[in-house]
């Protein structure tokens, strides 16, 4: 029996640390640690409501716009402040346009680099790179000139002797088996992927004025649509809009899609490792008659239990006996003692490290073990995530996620079941960010319309003085993030907030186990997974990257 | 009859002298502050809180915001100077006006300072005569008034060292760098403002109060430089 | 010089670049970098010579916004620094190694180039409790950040986070948030932002580059060339501003005609930033374009000047809405009213005190008539 230390797990958000129990080249046991916090849920409080969305918005970069979304819904939610549907439409856009670009970028500048071997492209052929390009795909930047530039640009990168962001990575692994060509394929794309993701943001700058972390507004949107006028957003905004969203359609469609299948083919055997936890949780997001009508929403509301698909579990996360948070191997302290679990509108954040004094070599023979606090549903342990959210609304029999997942599954000619697997969520990231770019095409024609139709408020003004706010108010905003369900809990007394709380995806996925033993995904989804060789942990990774954990939104 | 045998105000002043207590030089600034301080509080509050005017024209028709503006700063040079000229006049004007007169060092300035507070909040008989300059009391808050035109200026300048290639202003860069930021400094410069408004209220108000109590011309020593004395018995 | 070693040049070279574009290539950076022609001669040669410069990225108490800007950058394109002008050689985010092979790169990089490695930090570091609030390989992130800073050539704080502290040094500050300033005994360049503008960023590590020292700093640390101004002196809403043109609501009509959002808290005008010059994302668009005032993302405690939608902080101790404003008028009419009372209290006791004054006056002329 060996124990491995990742620490830090890399290419992911924040700071993660895993340590695996190994015996007989399988993982027994996990513990996953969440290693920072912050302490955002105590500095919210007395704050103004109405700037939460800026201070939470600071929880993330990467999944930036996500909690500052979730944020002036919980407010507006507590408030009764109903946006106009312009400002919905907006909403809609930005959110689409982080889950897309999250996507892209934990795809091929995170995860990538679990599957491609960057050192075995010199010695790929480009032409049979080019080759393959074009027969998964039109995507123009497809000649032999073009792969053997990139292949130079990597031999002379790796003749230099300096490896940069590669150094010490695990090339050469027996776990690596894509040929070179795809290899290539690979690498060629990572480049092009980092210049496109550039791109794609600046419909949030278009509309909040920068990224990462634009503007978000209680009640609405900041911006203003006037098509008669240069200051705001005009027919010329709205153009580089829709611009923007074909050049996402084209990247999506004709590259990442089709990366993501030709590299599946390769780690088939990856559809039966880490598969973890047998419940899926989605809040269901994309709202089209407004955020109070989730019945409405394009990705369904619910809970799938032991990958039941029959069934889907209405959710209520103002249910007190719903969701609750566990600290019994968290560094927190609560009122009610450790076995307790706080549903968050009472939720605590009592900051209390019970861990070895630094420097130390383990963690996992303290009681306690991370920052993160482990959230339940119904006591029971959920994957949230990508996976989920398709999981969830193919369960509900939403056509639209029916068919994309069913196609995918039929062009890697797998069975459903392969979906649960460290290979399916990878999958699954890529299909949500299709139905992403789908949908954010509709909702431009949408907005255009409303701008046709002359509808074009984008704020409604009546609860934006607290003066016209009840002494004591609570709200929920919930939100399906890149990484999964997301929850903001606010308390509002005498205009001031009273409590914040936040549930978050990665602290679902990332938690260590409760009081029961009951294992959170991450751990679940290590546990049986294979290790070849115990200096190169790279089973361990990629199961990780496969949630694309993040670890500044787990503990905030 | 004697005069001393008539019962009103104005048959009194047979008991009194005329003294020179405010040289010109003291009345003009006076009146230069007292205007730059109306002026700087009037425009500064509008600067932070601007009313909604002229909205029917378009920006390049006008330009009454930065006009605002402009007259706090133009005020706020004034009153830099017409300080910093009182200040010198402190160590060689008259000894009404001397820097020792404002700080209550000596026992019985402190001494009177209690018995104007009295007669002030108590409303009780003034005993004995209180200084013929500014009464202790007085003198005391005047220096709380310095310090907070100190406060104002340099706060002030600090703000306006980032729209300034000025001398002066440039002076003051360091003093952002004191605070962290120009959020604390923008912040206390604004609350001082209010520090002025009541200053002026309770001033003006115990100017004619005392005027009035004393019976001795307080008033109008501001505009004529005359004050009236008990004469000293013989 | 070991001709394996990557210089700038044979990067070029590599790229199918000749001498000449070469020799273009240096007058622009030049240009850009504002070094007169004469000086061309060493620009040229430090491009020759010098061996793509080592870079630790540390992230500390971070949201990652850092690194998400920095690779937004457009000019110049991030894959191009990374392949061509710098080595990094430590990053959490983007590293393919995980583990201690990935601390090896970090000790390798501080051993090897000593004097010479760029340190880039991300985040505040926590310095309560012993520093447990973040920690990374079992050690603080204080012990990490003094380790390497010892032997680094440069410091660069990227954001508002390693520069001044940012959110988590928001009161009450539980985990006791520091910029890294404060921390180390070299000066370091603060980059401050949340995030700093993507070419704000590409810019900072280029002018070390070309030059080969660090940029013009002012008394903050930070590089006048992008913090010398305020968001407020070069925002295109300026005219309206002057002229008194205010939004006075989101989306009102003013707002539609892009007035100037100091009336809904914009605090451009205290604010030390390049975004109304060189804006974000490619020049995209500002916040202030967009419609929301500034909050003053690149200034020391800006979260603790809030609420963000009027332009001056509300006042401590009272309700959140309470600006200096109504505590000040509140204190006024108290007073005035005080006055008023006092007045009428006077005019009450009018009779008897000038009758006592005139008794005393009468009295002692009468001593020195007799
Ligand atoms: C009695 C003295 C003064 C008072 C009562 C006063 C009051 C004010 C007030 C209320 C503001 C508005 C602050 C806000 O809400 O943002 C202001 C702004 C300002 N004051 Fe003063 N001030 C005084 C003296 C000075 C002096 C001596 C200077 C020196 C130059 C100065 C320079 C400024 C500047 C630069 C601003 C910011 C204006 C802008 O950005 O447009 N002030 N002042
Ligand atoms: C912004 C308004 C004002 C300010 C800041 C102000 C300030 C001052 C200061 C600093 C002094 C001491 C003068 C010196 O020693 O140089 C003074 C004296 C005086 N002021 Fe004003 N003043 C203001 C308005 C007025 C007004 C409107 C009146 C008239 C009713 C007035 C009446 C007097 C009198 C009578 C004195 C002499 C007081 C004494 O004997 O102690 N002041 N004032
Ligand atoms: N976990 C997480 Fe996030 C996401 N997606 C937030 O809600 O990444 Ni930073
Ligand atoms: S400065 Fe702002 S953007 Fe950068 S890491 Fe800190 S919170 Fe994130
Ligand atoms: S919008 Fe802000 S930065 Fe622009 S002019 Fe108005 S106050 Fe200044
Ligand atoms: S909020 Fe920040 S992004 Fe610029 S406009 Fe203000 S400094
Ligand atoms: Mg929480």
């Amino acid at each position: 029996m060996s124990r491995i230390v990742v620490d830090p797990v890399t290419r992911v958000e924040g700071h993660l640390r895993v340590e695996a129990v190994v015996e007989g080249g399988r993982i027994v046991d996990a513990f996953s640690s969440g290693m920072m916090v912050r302490g955002l849920e105590k500095i919210l409080i007395g704050r103004d409501p109405r700037d939460a969305w800026a201070i939470v918005g600071r929880v993330c970069g990467v999944c930036t716009s996500c909690h500052s979304l979730t944020s002036v819904r919980a407010v507006e939610d507590a408030l009764g402040i109903v946006i106009p549907r312009t400002a919905e439409l907006i909403r809609n856009l930005m959110e689409c346009t982080i889950q897309i670009h999250d996507h892209v970028v934990h795809f091929y500048h995170l995860h990538a680099l679990d599957w491609v071997d960057v050192v075995s492209v010199l010695k790929a052929d480009p032409a049979r790179t080019a080759a393959i390009a074009q027969s998964i795909s039109t995507y123009p930047k497809s000649s032999a000139a073009y792969f053997s530039e990139v292949q130079q640009r990597i031999k002379k990168f790796v003749d230099s002797g300096q490896l940069g962001i590669f150094a010490n990575g695990y090339w050469g692994h027996p776990q690596f088996k894509l040929p070179p060509e795809v290899n290539l394929l690979g690498v060629a794309h990572y480049l092009e992927a980092l210049e496109w993701q550039k791109e794609i943001v600046k419909v949030h700058t278009i509309f909040g004025g920068k990224n990462p972390h634009p503007n978000y507004l209680v009640g609405g949107v900041p911006c203003s649509i006037n098509v008669d006028e240069v200051n705001a957003i005009n027919t010329e905004r709205l153009n580089y809009v829709g611009s923007l969203i074909s050049q996402a359609e084209e990247f999506i469609n004709q590259v990442y899609i089709p990366d993501v299948l030709a590299i599946a083919g390769f780690y088939k055997d990856w559809a039966s490792i880490g598969g973890g936890l047998p419940n899926y949780l989605s809040y269901g997001d994309m709202p089209t008659r407004g955020y109070a009508h989730p019945e409405y929403f394009k990705f369904p509301r619910g809970v799938v239990l032991n990958r039941d698909l029959s069934t889907v579990h209405p959710v209520n996360a103002k249910d007190k006996q719903e969701i609750k948070e566990y600290i019994a191997h968290s560094w927190y302290n609560y009122q009610e003692g450790n076995d307790a679990g706080m549903h968050p509108f009472d939720g605590e954040t009592s900051l209390h490290y019970t861990g070895p004094k630094p420097p130390f070599e383990t963690l996992a023979e303290s009681e306690k073990y991370s920052f993160i606090k482990t959230p339940r549903w119904q006591d029971q342990p959920m994957e949230v995530g990508p996976l989920a959210r398709l999981v969830v609304g193919y369960a509900a029999g939403n056509t639209d996620i029916r068919e994309v997942v069913n196609d995918a599954l039929g062009r890697l000619n797998v069975p459903k079941e392969a979906l649960f697997s460290t290979l399916g969520r990878t999958a699954a990231r890529a299909l949500d960010a299709k139905l992403a770019v789908h949908y954010m095409r509709e909702f431009f024609g949408q907005l255009l319309d409303q701008v046709k139709a002359n509808e074009t408020s984008t704020f409604n003004p009546e609860k934006w003085n607290p003066s016209t706010w009840p002494a004591e108010a609570e709200g929920v905003g919930l939100t399906e993030a890149p990484r999964g369900a997301l929850a903001h809990y606010i308390k509002i007394k005498d205009g001031r907030i009273a409590n914040y709380q936040l549930v978050v995806p990665t602290t679902w996925n990332g938690s260590p186990r409760d009081g029961r033993g009951q294992h959170s995904a991450f751990e679940a989804s290590l546990i049986g997974s294979p290790v070849a060789n115990l200096e190169q942990p790279l089973e361990i990774i990629r199961t990780l990257h496969s949630f694309d954990p993040c670890l500044a939104c787990s503990v905030h | 009859m004697s005069a001393t045998s008539l019962p009103n105000a104005n048959s009194a002043p047979a008991g009194y002298q005329r003294v020179y207590v405010w040289e010109l030089p003291v009345r003009i600034f006076h009146w230069i502050n007292a205007l730059c301080i109306v002026v700087l509080c009037a425009t500064g509050y509008i600067v932070g809180a601007p009313m909604r005017m002229f909205y029917a024209a378009e920006a390049y028709q006008q330009y009454w915001f930065g006009t605002v503006r402009f007259l706090h700063f133009l005020a706020a040079f004034t009153f830099t100077f017409n300080l910093a000229f009182r200040f010198y006049w402190g160590f060689v004007g008259n000894e009404y006006c001397r820097w020792t007169r404002f700080i209550p060092l000596k026992r019985w300035q402190q001494k009177e300072i209690v018995e104007v507070l009295k007669a002030d909040v108590l409303q009780t008989k003034l005993h004995g005569p209180i200084s013929t300059g500014h009464n202790s009391l007085a003198a005391t808050i005047y220096i709380g008034l310095f310090a907070a035109c100190a406060v104002q200026i340099v706060t002030g300048f600090a703000l306006y060292s980032s729209m300034s290639l000025g001398l002066l202003p440039r002076a003051f860069t360091h003093v952002v760098a004191l605070f962290g930021s120009e959020f604390p400094i923008r912040f206390l410069h604004h609350l001082m403002m209010w520090f002025f408004l009541l200053f002026i209220i309770v001033h003006v108000y115990l100017s004619f109060y005392h005027d009035y109590i004393e019976g001795r011309g307080t008033v109008s020593s501001i505009i004529g430089g005359w004050k009236f004395e008990k004469r000293k018995h013989d | 010089m070991d001709s394996s070693r990557n210089t700038i040049w044979s990067a070029m070279q590599s790229k199918g670049y000749n001498r000449r574009d070469f020799l273009q290539f240096c007058t622009m950076a030049a240009v850009i970098a504002g070094i007169e022609q004469s000086a061309l001669g060493s620009v040229v040669e430090a491009f020759e010579k010098v061996e793509r410069p080592p870079i630790v990225w540390l992230h500390f108490q971070e949201c990652t916004c850092c690194s998400e800007s920095f690779i937004r950058a457009s000019h110049p394109i991030v894959a191009d620094i990374l392949l061509d002008a710098v080595s990094l050689n430590y990053t959490e985010t983007l590293q393919a190694a995980s583990g201690f092979q990935a601390e090896k790169c970090l000790q390798d990089t501080i051993k090897k180039y000593p004097g010479k490695y760029i340190l880039m930090v991300e985040g505040a570091i926590p310095t309560a409790d012993g520093g447990v609030y973040c920690m990374i390989g079992g050690r603080t992130a204080e012990q990490i950040l003094q380790e390497c800073a010892k032997d680094a050539g440069t410091i660069i704080a990227w954001g508002s986070c390693a520069s001044n502290g940012c959110v988590q040094a928001a009161k009450p500050n539980p985990t006791g948030a520091t910029p890294v300033h404060k921390l180390v005994s070299q000066p370091v360049i603060n980059v401050p932002g949340c995030p700093p503008i993507a070419d704000v960023m590409a810019a900072v590590v280029t002018h070390l580059l070309v030059h080969g020292r660090a940029p013009e700093l002012d008394s903050l640390g930070r590089p006048r060339e992008f913090y010398g101004r305020r968001v407020h002196d070069t925002c295109y809403r300026r005219p309206n501003y002057d002229a008194g043109l205010f939004v006075e609501s989101f989306d009102d009509e003013n707002a539609r005609k892009g007035y100037c959002l100091y009336k809904m808290g914009c605090r451009g005008p205290i604010t030390y930033n390049a975004c109304s010059v060189v804006k974000w994302n490619e020049g995209t668009s500002y916040p202030i374009q967009s419609g929301h005032g500034c909050i003053g993302c690149s200034e020391e405690g800006f979260w603790d000047n809030g609420p963000f939608y009027q332009h001056l902080r509300s006042f401590p101790g009272f309700g959140i809405e309470s600006t200096a404003d109504t505590v000040g008028a509140t204190l006024g009419l108290v007073t005035l009213a005080g006055a008023g009372v006092h007045a009428a209290v006077t005019n009450i006791r009018k009779q008897k005190l000038i009758a006592e004054i005139h008794a005393e006056d009468a009295e002692s002329n009468h001593q020195k008539e007799s």
